[in-house]
C-alpha cells in the first residue's frame, strides 16, 4: 500500500488527499489501527477513493477498520450524498440489500441449555430452512408479498409474527417508508415470494452465544441491552434479502448503466453505476431498495419466529419463561436518508453504508426509548468460529462518520484459498472440541468461513473504540452454530 | 475443464471463467460452471425442460443476462440446469435461445453447495480472439 502518500490524521485515521488520482472530490479516511494499516490492501484504497470521486459527495469517503475490496464501494465504505446533485448507487449498498444483523436476549444460562444442545441445534436446523433455493414456511399472495414489502416490521406485527418489543427495536422499527412496490420487476417478485424466513448460505448464519462476565466490558451497559444474568443465551441471525434484494440490485444495475449517458455520469467502475438521487430512474430505485430493506426486515423477524417455536418444542416452556426478545436489529448494507451538520447549516444526505453499521450516539430520536440515554446497539457479526461483539453508537460517530461504524471482522483471505488450507470437516472437528457444536447442509463451507479466513475481530473492535465511533459492551461467544 | 474459477479478483465471492470455440459453447460451459457452484452436478436429473429466449446489446450483455437468468430459475423455478439444447450465432443480433434441461432442487437426493444470488459487472467482460470465446464474471455469494 502507497501509506506514505496519506497523512496520519491521530493514531488510527488515514487521510488520502485529493490529488491521490484525478477526480477526486473529497478526500477519502482509512479507519484503521497501527497493527491492521499496512493490511489495507491497494483494491480497497483504489476502490474508495473511486467512491471520492462520485457527484454530490460530502466531507470524506470512509472506510471502516473491517474493510476489504467489494465491488464499486469497498466493503466496509460509507459515504454521504447531497440530494440535490448527489447519486445513489447500487455499488454503494451491496447486492445484499439490508443484509444485517439480529440480536436476542434469552432468560436461559449456558447450563439451561447444555444438556439439549445437540437437540437445539437439530430442531433449529430443520425449523430455518438454509442453502441453496430455500423456501419459507409462508405462502405470500403477491398483494400480501406487497403488503410486506411496504409494511416490513409493522406487517409482521400484524400478522403475529412480532411482538410489539421486537418492532421498537429494529432500525427504523423495520420500514422505510419511501418503499413502493411498484418500483420492482417481476424477476424480483418471483424470486423473493418464496424466500421469506430463509437464512440463504455464504456467511449467513444463525448461532447460539453466551454472554459471560469476563467478555462484559461496560456491565451497566450490557444490563441497559437486556444481557443481565452470568453465562446468559444469546442468539446472533446473519441475513438478508435473500434473492429478491438481489434482483432489485441486478435490474438497476442495468437501468443506471443504460441512462449513465443521459445525466452525463461517468464512474471509474462499473459496479459504481449511479443515478441521481433526484432522478426518476434514481427515484425508482430508492423506492425499489426500500422494498428489499423491508424485506430483509421481515425475513430476520419470521426467522425469529422460527427460532421461537423451535426454543418452545426443546425446552417446553413459554415465550414469557424463554424471554427471548430482540435486542437490536441493524442494517449493514442501505442507504438512508439522515440529517447531518455540513458547513455550519443541518442538511439531508443519503448516507450509503455497505457493510457498515449505523452508531448512532445518545439523544438521538431514532433509537428506542429504552437505549435512547445510552446510544444505539451496534452489533458485529465476526466468523463462525469467533462469535460477536455488541457495541454502543456514540456522539464522536454523528460527528465525524455520519454515524457509521463498522459490520464485521472482515475478510483476509479468499474462499477457494480457504478451502485450499483446511477441509471443511476438519473445522468442524476442531469447532467441536472447543464446544462450539456446527450444523450445516455443506460442509465444504465451513473451511470458507474458517476463522482465519477473517481479520481478527478483537483488533478490529478495538479499532473502532479507539477511535470513539463505537464503545465496546460485551464479546459473545458461540455455542452452536448453524451455517447457511 | 472448460470453465474455471478464479479467486483473483475478490476474496469474498468467486470468479468465473469460460472458454469456447464459439460464443454458444463459451455461454453453455459458463452456464453449467454457474451451476456446478451451487450443485454436484452427477446429482441432477434432466427431465424437466424449459424454454429460453435471451437478447443481449452486445456479448457482454448476453452473458450477463444468460448467467442471471440461470440464477434467476434457481431461485424463482428451483430449476437446477443439467444440460443446454440451444443455438448462438457468433455475429448479431445477440441471442440465445433453445432449451434448458435440468432438474427441481431436492436437497434428498443432492449434493446441495454454495448459493450464487447474482452476477456482478465487477471485471465482467466477453473477448473473442481468433476463435477462442472467453467469457468472465464475477459472482456473489
Amino acid at each position: 500500500m502507497k501509506k506514505e502518500k496519506f497523512l496520519q490524521i491521530s493514531s488510527h485515521i488515514w487521510e488520502i488527499p485529493v490529488d491521490y488520482k484525478p477526480g477526486m472530490r473529497v478526500p477519502a479516511r482509512i479507519l484503521s489501527s497501527p497493527t491492521l494499516i499496512d493490511s489495507v490492501d491497494e483494491k480497497v484504497i483504489d476502490q474508495i477513493t473511486n467512491v471520492a470521486c462520485l457527484p454530490g459527495i460530502k466531507r470524506y469517503a470512509y472506510c471502516m477498520p473491517d474493510g476489504h475490496s467489494g465491488y464499486g464501494f469497498p466493503i466496509g465504505g460509507v459515504a454521504a450524498f447531497s440530494l440535490s446533485d448527489g447519486i445513489i448507487s447500487p455499488g454503494g449498498i451491496g447486492f445484499d440489500i439490508n443484509c444485517g444483523m439480529r440480536l436476542l436476549r434469552t432468560n436461559l444460562n449456558f447450563d439451561d441449555i447444555k444438556e439439549k444442545r445437540e437437540e437445539l441445534l437439530n430442531r433449529l436446523f430443520a425449523t430455518i430452512p438454509s442453502g441453496v433455493g430455500a423456501s419459507g414456511f409462508l405462502k405470500l399472495s403477491r398483494p400480501d408479498f406487497f403488503k410486506a414489502m411496504e409494511k416490513g416490521g409493522e406487517w409482521c406485527l400484524e400478522h403475529g409474527y412480532a411482538t410489539q418489543r421486537d418492532i421498537e427495536h429494529i432500525e427504523d422499527r423495520g420500514r422505510l417508508e419511501q418503499a413502493d412496490h411498484k418500483t420492482v420487476s417481476e424477476k424480483a417478485i418471483s424470486r423473493g415470494i418464496n424466500q421469506m424466513g430463509t437464512l440463504g448460505s455464504g456467511n449467513h448464519y444463525l448461532e447460539i452465544e453466551i454472554a459471560a462476565s469476563d467478555n462484559i466490558y461496560d456491565k451497566n451497559l450490557a444490563e441497559v441491552f437486556g444481557i443481565d444474568r452470568e453465562h446468559q443465551v444469546l442468539i446472533a441471525i446473519h441475513c438478508g434479502s435473500r434473492g429478491f434484494g438481489h434482483q432489485i440490485a441486478t435490474d438497476y444495475l442495468e437501468v443506471f448503466d443504460k441512462c449513465a449517458k443521459k445525466y452525463g455520469l461517468t464512474v471509474r467502475d462499473r459496479e459504481l453505476m449511479s443515478a441521481p438521487v433526484n432522478s426518476e430512474e434514481g427515484k425508482r430505485y430508492f423506492g425499489a431498495m426500500a422494498c428489499a430493506a423491508n424485506a430483509a426486515f421481515v425475513n430476520r423477524q419470521l426467522i425469529v419466529f422460527g427460532v421461537r417455536k423451535a426454543f418452545r418444542e426443546v425446552f417446553g416452556i413459554s415465550d414469557e419463561q424463554l424471554g427471548i426478545e430482540t435486542i437490536y436489529d441493524v442494517a449493514h448494507n442501505i442507504a438512508k436518508i439522515e440529517e447531518y451538520e455540513i458547513d455550519g447549516k443541518r442538511e439531508k444526505l443519503l448516507v450509503h453504508r455497505k457493510g457498515a453499521t449505523r452508531s448512532f450516539g445518545p439523544g438521538r430520536s431514532e433509537i428506542p426509548a429504552r437505549y435512547r440515554s445510552v446510544g444505539q446497539p451496534v452489533i458485529v457479526g465476526g466468523s463462525m468460529e469467533t462469535g460477536s461483539a455488541l457495541l454502543c453508537g456514540t456522539a464522536i460517530a454523528d460527528a465525524e462518520t455520519f454515524g457509521s461504524t463498522l459490520h464485521g471482522a472482515g475478510r483476509t483471505m479468499s474462499r477457494m484459498q480457504a478451502k485450499r488450507t483446511v477441509r471443511g470437516e476438519a473445522v468442524k472437528q476442531k469447532m467441536q472440541a472447543s464446544g462450539v457444536l456446527v450444523k450445516t447442509g455443506y460442509l465444504p463451507g465451513l473451511a470458507e468461513e474458517a476463522g482465519f479466513a477473517y481479520k481478527n475481530i478483537d483488533d478490529v473492535v478495538a479499532a473502532v473504540d479507539a477511535i470513539g465511533i463505537s464503545k465496546k459492551v460485551a464479546r459473545l461467544y458461540p455455542v452452536l452454530n448453524i451455517k447457511g | 475443464m472448460p470453465y474455471q474459477y478464479s479467486d483473483s479478483h475478490t476474496s469474498a465471492d468467486i470468479g468465473l471463467v469460460s472458454c469456447g470455440s464459439s460464443l454458444k459453447e463459451m455461454l453453455t460451459d459458463a452456464a453449467l460452471g454457474l451451476t456446478a457452484l451451487m450443485v454436484e452436478p452427477k446429482d441432477l436429473r434432466d427431465d424437466r425442460i424449459v424454454d429460453i429466449e435471451i437478447v443481449g446489446d452486445d456479448p457482454e450483455s448476453l452473458f450477463y443476462r444468460w448467467l442471471s437468468e440461470i440464477i434467476f430459475l434457481k431461485d424463482a423455478e428451483k430449476f437446477l440446469l443439467k444440460k443446454c439444447v440451444v443455438k448462438s450465432d457468433d455475429c448479431p443480433p445477440w441471442k440465445i435461445s433453445g432449451k434448458l434441461f435440468g432438474d427441481a432442487i431436492d436437497p434428498s437426493r443432492q449434493r446441495l453447495k454454495i448459493d450464487i444470488k447474482a452476477v456482478t459487472l465487477y471485471k465482467l467482460g466477453v473477448t473473442r480472439n481468433e476463435n477462442v470465446w472467453r467469457g468472465e464474471a464475477v459472482l456473489d455469494l
